[in-house]
């Protein structure tokens, strides 16, 4: 039982923005010291290494060990799957501190798009992957594009399903179909995500988008990307890294006052609930109950004790649909629900207090886990009153129940 | 209209594109279960079984899902939009992605029964995709 035998002690961020000067191995290194620093730890203190695998993480645990200067890594692990990673790293490294193989962990999440290719252009990623930054693509002199059999591409490229958003406009479509919605349902429920994640983001300095105003008539009458999705249902692309620092329940006391410390995490896995995973059972369960209700039981909470929700939101559908996976909306009613209770400051459940994904940065969910801290903290730019306990979910059943 | 992209089948899947080449819709089944499924497997996923071939598909199904693309995110695809991406349910029971042939991109709705159709793309590859039925 993981529970409160481990803590983040401290956490870390750069800048976000469309385009930073540094590459990804630089921001990466400015966030892992900035999360040490914040915890009052040295470098040469690190003993474990979390990650984001590759294709999707490309500063490897030798890059970091080397330019910080890191005596010796005793625990390293890598967690694949673009956002499904979130729970998993957090997992891994709260596992390995707690059965004593490692005493303080780092995580991290770097990101430059504005180098390595947006994650929307499926023309723009190299490397392994069926999606983000991965899915090859060869332009042959015949001008054609070859796909091959990995990941099951060749049976989705050529009909032109190759980017995330498109993938998610599919599940949103099924959605609204099975539950019955009507297209103005939808979008005044997309809508009011994408708006109140908005405003969360215009009281929050680190947000991309702190100085953009979203209303309704430019939400409505913003292009359609891939239907139902307009543009801003779609999270933004941009660098930046986060990361977080790990440590036992007891040094992370000692170290600082306000330690937030590890409920539990999870991830999970299964046929077909990876990404571009479009062949399995029910297309829109994103979030795997099963999953969920794991989670809440090595945590020791209920969907109750929450006061505050980062749910990893790469589309606004996937905010409506963790509502119910999560278990704060009955199963498809979490349009209903955000339409008739919001997810604003003054709703039962504040969600995406920084702006998410689709306002703040998009970052994997690692900066939704750096906000779940500073709400537990007490030091979030729209703070949500006696936040004790904090979800943190990412796709799959990848989630984290962090508390004070 | 050309549709640049392509499949550069390997050993597993190499089949279903010449099958598909000879305008037939197939999935790969096994000979110890019967159980069939799409996409190909090196086993049966049921009884695990190594001994797997493949049978013709009715090539009829319903559309599971779909959107309609207005914003092209690959080159290949810029003079594809606004394009429609369906997910089929073969009545088989497995699904595949497919493009809406003889159907206008907002004529397309989730239950539409459809049928298989096959578009020569090069003379090497005929892609299976799916018309109102």
């Amino acid at each position: 039982m993981l529970r409160r035998t481990t803590a983040v002690a401290g956490i870390g961020q750069t800048e976000f923005a469309r385009r930073l000067p540094g590459t990804a191995w630089e921001l990466a290194l400015e966030a892992i010291l900035a999360a040490l620093a914040d915890a009052g730890l040295q470098p040469a203190e690190v003993d474990g290494i979390c990650r984001f695998a590759p294709p999707f993480e490309r500063v490897s645990e030798p890059m970091v060990v080397r330019a910080l200067g890191i005596r010796e890594l005793a625990f390293f692990a890598e967690a694949p799957l673009g956002g499904e990673a979130l729970g998993a790293v957090i997992g891994h490294a709260a596992a390995a501190i707690a059965s004593g193989q490692a005493s303080v962990v780092v995580c991290y999440r770097a990101l430059s798009q504005s180098q390595s290719g947006r994650f929307g252009r499926a023309d723009a990623r190299s490397g392994p992957g069926p999606v983000g930054p991965g899915s090859v693509s060869t332009a042959e002199p015949d001008g054609h594009v070859r796909v091959g059999e990995e990941d099951n591409r060749c049976f989705h490229w050529p009909y032109g399903l190759v980017s995330p958003g498109q993938l998610f406009a599919l599940w949103a479509t099924r959605y609204a179909h099975v539950h019955g919605l009507s297209g103005d349902d939808l979008t005044s429920a997309l809508g009011t995500v994408a708006i109140t994640q908005r405003q969360y983001a215009n009281h929050n300095p680190a947000a991309i988008m702190a100085e953009r105003v979203l209303d309704w008539d430019t939400y409505r009458s913003a292009r359609i990307i891939s239907s139902p999705l307009r543009l801003f249902d779609l999270c933004l692309e941009n660098d930046g890294a986060c990361a977080v620092v790990l440590t036992t329940a007891d040094r992370a006391a000692a170290l600082r006052d306000d330690p937030v410390y590890v409920l539990a995490a999870t991830q999970s896995l299964a046929p077909y609930s990876e990404p571009m995973g479009i062949y399995g059972e029910d297309l829109i369960e994103l979030f795997p109950p099963a999953a969920a209700a794991r989670l809440y039981r090595q945590a020791g909470v209920g969907p109750a004790d929450i006061k505050v929700a980062e749910l990893y939101d790469a589309t606004s559908f996937m905010t409506v649909k963790s509502l119910e996976s999560y278990g704060f909306a009955k199963d498809g009613q979490g349009w209903r629900y955000v339409i008739d209770s919001g997810i604003a400051a003054d709703s039962p459940l504040p969600v995406n207090t920084h702006g998410g994904h689709l306002s703040e940065g998009y970052l994997h969910g690692m900066n939704g886990l750096n906000e779940a801290v500073r709400q537990l903290r007490g030091t979030a730019c729209n703070q949500v009153p006696g936040a004790d306990v904090a979800l943190v979910a990412a796709p799959a059943g990848s989630a984290v129940i962090l508390a004070r | 209209m050309a549709v640049p992209i392509i499949p550069d089948p390997g050993g597993l899947t190499r089949p279903y594109w010449e099958q598909a080449r000879a305008g037939r819709l197939v999935l790969q089944q096994c000979h110890g279960c019967g159980h069939a499924w799409h996409p190909p497997l090196p086993r049966c996923p049921r009884c695990h079984a190594t001994v797997t071939g493949w049978r013709q598909a009715s090539g009829e199904g319903t559309v599971y899902s779909y959107t309609v693309v207005h914003h092209a995110t690959h080159a290949a695809l810029a003079d594809r939009v606004p394009y429609v991406i369906a997910i089929v349910e073969l009545a088989e029971g497995p699904r595949v992605v497919s493009g809406i042939r003889g159907a206008a991109p907002d004529q397309v709705r989730i239950g539409m029964p459809v049928r298989a159709v096959f578009e020569e793309v090069t003379p090497e590859v005929t892609l299976p995709q799916f018309a109102p039925r």
